[in-house]
């Protein structure tokens, strides 16, 4: 297994750390539209809907920071953008008001997703082929679509949390 | 149609010549009369039509202008009538050079608008309606994966590519592409990463407020904080701050690195009793970026030294 302290570049963590604080930002200032427009302000008030949705949540438990496996680390932070990617893609249709905030922060998880797979590549522990999404939930209202919005950034928002944990041990000197 | 001009190219390289043939057709010219068919370059004959008539009984005149060097002119092709002068057809000519290439392309990349905007140098007058287009690629070694064509407005020598084409933190490939009637002409190609070229806006800078509980400024000495610009709070940056005593022409003394943002510093080694301008500065750090520009000035005095 790799090393994890060694075999990443210190660009490459500064990058990460870099985009996952944009990222935040991005979430941030989804969730603050949300609860403003339209009082959507607490993702706990929705764990029903969340599940009957079929929302996924994706763990960072390859990341632990005792015996870090570095390939499995990233392998998991890749699976979980991508899951994200695909789900902020899901929400298409969301209302006008919305729609920039949410194509930017899918925009910015793509391009972290692809970052992390970049530099999968370069260590030569990326998988031949590229993910493929899974199936996505489906929103049929207006409402599903808000209320999936408050879901999913707030579950990856967590993601991130953990993602921002995990790159700056990698990153201490 | 009475007559009609077809011409050898409608675009020339300036100087090249230019060879044009005009056809009256019968119901034109007066039966059995040959009509002398004359040419005019704007408002002025030109000598040299060969005329001839065709098996089908209609009149040619073909005239070559060898050197022409105008950018743009009419030619028209006119017949002489009782003792007026007829035009008959009339057709544009223009000349010009193929594009140079383009040079010094460089590119910004915008944290309000998210978009990369590139510029670039045309070159040389063309005197012809010349395009200018961005060609990106997601690659820097291959040219597959094009990213959508960045097509100039005319007659400027920028184009943004919006965010939704960009992947940020990924090198791509652009070039710069001139076209024009006589030819294409392609810049070398810049190998970049957008986030790379970020160039921030100022930072905010002020003195701290007298109110606050810090304790007033020593003589010598002024309080300052100050703020990194909103669109760039995720990027880890470095900063500079230059002051300057307001004393003849005094020189700009630099203060750096300093942290991106702060509550309070206190900056002192300054004359007392003296107004100051003061300015900042700050860059995306470590990660490469360009310098922002110098913060809009800020003017302070320092206090009286208290006699001993």
């Amino acid at each position: 297994p790799l090393d994890p302290a060694s075999s990443l570049p210190q660009s490459f963590l500064l990058k990460c750390l870099e985009q996952v604080r944009k990222i935040q930002s991005d979430g941030a200032a989804l969730q603050e539209k949300l609860c403003a427009t339209y009082k959507l302000c607490h993702p706990e008030e929705l764990v029903l809907l969340g599940h009957s949705l079929g929302i996924p949540r994706t763990p960072l438990s390859g990341c632990p920071s005792q015996a870090l496996q570095l390939t499995a680390c990233l392998s998991q932070l890749h699976s979980g953008l991508f899951l994200y990617q695909g789900l902020l893609q899901a929400l298409a249709g969301v209302s006008p008001e919305l729609a920039p905030t949410v194509d930017m922060l899918q925009l910015d998880v793509a391009n972290f997703a692809t970052t992390v797979w970049q530099q999968m590549e370069d260590l030569g522990v990326a998988p031949a082929l590229q993910p493929t999404q899974g199936t996505m939930p489906t929103f049929t209202s207006a409402f599903q679509r808000r209320a999936g919005g408050v879901l999913v950034t707030s579950h990856l928002q967590s993601f991130l949390k953990l993602a921002y944990r995990v790159l700056r041990y990698l990153a201490q000197p | 149609e009475c007559g009609h001009i077809s011409l050898s190219a409608p675009i020339v390289r300036l100087g090249d010549s230019i060879t044009a043939s005009c056809v009256i057709n019968q119901n034109c010219s007066r039966p059995g009369l040959d009509s002398q068919i004359l040419w005019k370059l704007g408002a002025e004959l030109q000598p040299g039509g060969r005329q001839q008539r065709l098996p089908d009984g209609t009149q040619e005149s073909t005239i070559t202008l060898p050197h022409f060097n105008h950018t743009q002119a009419f030619l028209s092709c006119c017949l002489t009538w009782g003792n007026s002068l007829q035009i008959l057809d009339q057709a544009e000519l223009r000349a010009g050079y193929p594009p140079a290439v383009p040079h010094n392309l460089s590119c910004l990349m915008n944290l309000t608008t998210y978009s990369l905007t590139c510029q670039w140098e045309p070159g040389p007058e063309t005197h012809l309606p010349t395009s200018f287009t961005l060609k990106s690629f997601q690659s820097c070694q291959t040219q597959k994966d094009s990213i959508s064509d960045c097509v100039a407005e005319d007659g400027q020598s920028h184009c943004s590519i919006l965010r939704k084409h960009l992947t940020l933190y990924q090198k791509m490939g652009i070039r710069v592409q001139a076209e024009n009637a006589l030819g294409t002409s392609v810049s070398p190609q810049l190998c970049l990463d957008p986030m790379d070229v970020v160039k921030l806006e100022p930072p905010m800078l002020w003195t701290v407020d007298p109110s606050h509980e810090a304790a007033p400024p020593q003589p010598g000495c002024l309080q300052l904080h100050w703020e990194p610009w909103k669109p760039s709070l995720h990027m880890s940056q470095k900063c500079e701050l230059r002051h300057q005593p307001q004393l003849g022409d005094a020189n700009w003394t630099l203060e750096g690195p300093l942290p991106a943002e702060t509550l309070q510093y206190e900056l002192c080694g300054l004359l007392p009793a003296t107004a100051y301008t003061l300015q900042m500065r700050c860059v995306r750090w470590p990660l490469p970026g360009h310098w922002s520009n110098w913060s809009p000035n800020l003017k302070l005095r320092t206090t009286e030294q208290v006699p001993i």
